[in-house]
C-alpha cells in the first residue's frame, strides 16, 4: 500500500481511529508520518485530534492532509491550528476554511447568516456586488448618454465597448 | 462616573451593564498569529485612528509599562479581562477617566470596545460603544464578511461581535434555590447566567452575570432587547423572592448579624466582605436596616486585594490588608 500523503513510498505507519462510531484509517510512509508528527511509537495520535474544542469542531474530522498541509496563504494557519487552539488565524481563514468551519459555527449560533450592523465601507461594497449585469448596463447607458450630450464622443465610444463586452459575457 | 460608585436604574438589583464589541482589522492576522511587534503595530493604528475622537477623552496605556498590581486592579473593576491583566505582551489599553470606556487592544481580538455603566442601561452602553466603533471604522478597514458579519478570532463571537451583560445581585433567589432553574431557562433563550466571582452557579456575594450567548443571526437591537426583557423578568422574580424571605425572622437575624460583624470586625478577607455586604445591602434595600448603600456597595470593588493595595501601598501583606479592609468598612458604617 502506498503512502496516502506522498503517494510514492510504501506505507509503514497505519493509524485507525473511531469517532462517533465511524472508523477512519490513515496510511503513511515513515518520512511523511514523521513530518506530520505521527510517526513515533510513543506519539499519542489522539492528541492531534480535536481535543478541547472537539465539541465545536466535532463534525470537522478531515484527513490529515486536509487538516495540516492546506494552509491559509495570508497567515499560514492550517485547519489543525484552528482546531487545537479554537482560534482562527485571520480574516482570510474564514474564507479558506469556510466549509470546514461552517458546521461548528452553526452548532454554536444555530444560524450562519449575519444580521445587524454592517461597516460603512462594506455597506458600499455589498451594494456594488449585488448589482446585476442588467443594472450595470443601464448605468453605463446613462453614462454614455451623458458623454454624448457633452460631445465627449471618445468617452462614449469606450463606454459603448464596455456595454458590448457585458452583453457578450451574458 | 465609575459604575461602582453610582446606583443606576434598578440599582437595588442591577449593579452594572456592560457592552463589548469585538473587532479586527482586515490587514493584520488575528492576535494569535501576531508577535509582539505586530501587536504593537495594531495598537498604534487604533490609537492613531482615535487620536481626534472628541466624544470622550481616551488615555493610552501601554500594558507592558503598567505594574501587575495596577493591571489586576483594572480587572477587579471589570474594566479589562483577567487574561488581559496577566499577559501584557504587546498589548495596550485606551481608557476614559470616568472608567466608562475601555478599549482593549490585542486581547483575544485586535479591538475590544467596552462600555460599562451603572444600573440597567444596555441601550446607552451600546450607543456609546457604537460611536467609538464608527470613529474607528472611518479610518480603518474592519475584517467583515456578508455571511459571517464581523470576523473574530474565536467563532463564538462572529456576527455582531457584541457581548452585552448585566451584573445582577440576587441574594433572595439564591436562598430560594432558584438559580439552577433560572440558568437552564435563560440558556434556552440564547443567554447565559453565571456566577460573577466564581465559576458555576454558586457565586460569592450572590452576584451573577446575565449575557447574550448567540451573536450570529441576531441583530444588536434584538439581542439587547432580549437581554433587557429577561433581566427585567429576573429582577421581578428577585423582588418577589425578597418579599418572602424578609418575613422570615431567621433571615432578618442574619442581616443584623452581618451588619454587626462588618461594624466591629478587626480583620476581613475580601471573600468574607462580599458575602456579608450582600446580606447587609439587601437588608438596606428592603428597609430593614439603614446603611449608606452606595458607599458600602462600592467598597466591594474598592477593597478588593489589588485595588486596596494600589490605594494603600504596594507592600501591604495579606494580613495587613485584611486589617485595613475591616477598618475602612467600620468607617463607612460609622
Amino acid at each position: 500500500m502506498l503512502c496516502q500523503n506522498c503517494k510514492k513510498n510504501e506505507a509503514t505507519t497505519h493509524i485507525k481511529h473511531v469517532i462517533n462510531g465511524e472508523a477512519t484509517e490513515n496510511h503513511f510512509c515513515h518520512s511523511c508520518a514523521e513530518s506530520l508528527g505521527v510517526g513515533g511509537f510513543f506519539d499519542d495520535f489522539s492528541l492531534n485530534l480535536p481535543g478541547i474544542f472537539s465539541s465545536f469542531f466535532g463534525d470537522s474530522v478531515f484527513s490529515l492532509g486536509e487538516r495540516q498541509l492546506d494552509r491559509c496563504e495570508k497567515c499560514g494557519s492550517c485547519f489543525d491550528d484552528i482546531i487545537k487552539t479554537g482560534k482562527v488565524g485571520c480574516a482570510d481563514c474564514y474564507e479558506k476554511f469556510y466549509s470546514k468551519l461552517l458546521p461548528s459555527i452553526q452548532r454554536i449560533h444555530g444560524k450562519a447568516k449575519h444580521q445587524g450592523k454592517i461597516p460603512e465601507i462594506h455597506g458600499v461594497k455589498v451594494a456594488a456586488k449585488e448589482k446585476t449585469t442588467e443594472e450595470k448596463i443601464a448605468d453605463l447607458q446613462k453614462e454614455m448618454q451623458k458623454a454624448i450630450e457633452e460631445q465627449n464622443f471618445e468617452r462614449a465610444a469606450v463606454i459603448r465597448d464596455e456595454i458590448k463586452k457585458l452583453k457578450e459575457a451574458e | 462616573m465609575s459604575w461602582y460608585n453610582t446606583l443606576g436604574e434598578h440599582g437595588d438589583i442591577v449593579l452594572s451593564t456592560r457592552v463589548r464589541l469585538a473587532r479586527n482589522l482586515e490587514d493584520f492576522p488575528f492576535p494569535v498569529r501576531l508577535d509582539r511587534d505586530g501587536k504593537k503595530q495594531v495598537a498604534e493604528c487604533v490609537k492613531e485612528a482615535l487620536s481626534d475622537y472628541t466624544e470622550t477623552e481616551l488615555n493610552f496605556i501601554d500594558m507592558e509599562e503598567l505594574s501587575r498590581n495596577d493591571a489586576v486592579s483594572l480587572a477587579e473593576k471589570h474594566l479589562i479581562s483577567p487574561e488581559f491583566a496577566y499577559d501584557s505582551t504587546g498589548r495596550a489599553l485606551l481608557q476614559s477617566d470616568d472608567e466608562e470606556v475601555s478599549i482593549m487592544l490585542c486581547e483575544e481580538d485586535h479591538i475590544r470596545i467596552q462600555v460599562i455603566l451603572p444600573g440597567l442601561s444596555q441601550k446607552e452602553a451600546f450607543e456609546k460603544a457604537e460611536k467609538i466603533d464608527k470613529a474607528i471604522e472611518e479610518k480603518l478597514n474592519y475584517a467583515f464578511s456578508e455571511k459571517l458579519g464581523y470576523l473574530t478570532q474565536c467563532p463564538t463571537n462572529l456576527g455582531t461581535g457584541m457581548r452585552a451583560s448585566v451584573m445582577l445581585h440576587l441574594p433572595a433567589l439564591v436562598r430560594k434555590g432558584a438559580m439552577r432553574r433560572l440558568s437552564a431557562t435563560v440558556a434556552k433563550l440564547g443567554l447565559t447566567l453565571r456566577g460573577c466571582y466564581s465559576e458555576g452557579v454558586e457565586a460569592a456575594g450572590d452576584v451573577f452575570l446575565l449575557s447574550n450567548q448567540v451573536t450570529l443571526g441576531i441583530s444588536e437591537e434584538a439581542a439587547l432587547q432580549n437581554l433587557g426583557s429577561i433581566a427585567k423578568q429576573i429582577i421581578a422574580e428577585e423582588k418577589q423572592a425578597r418579599a418572602v424571605v424578609i418575613s422570615d425572622s431567621e433571615f432578618i437575624d442574619k442581616i443584623y448579624r452581618a451588619k454587626g460583624i462588618l461594624q466591629s470586625a478587626y480583620k476581613l478577607t475580601s471573600k468574607e466582605l462580599v458575602g456579608l455586604t450582600s446580606l447587609v445591602l439587601m437588608g438596606a434595600e428592603e428597609k430593614i436596616i439603614d446603611v449608606p448603600m452606595d458607599k458600602l456597595s462600592s467598597m466591594n470593588i474598592l477593597l478588593m486585594p489589588a485595588t486596596l493595595r494600589k490605594a494603600e501601598g504596594a507592600d501591604l501583606s495579606r494580613d495587613e490588608r485584611d486589617i485595613v479592609r475591616a477598618k475602612r468598612i467600620r468607617e463607612v458604617l460609622g
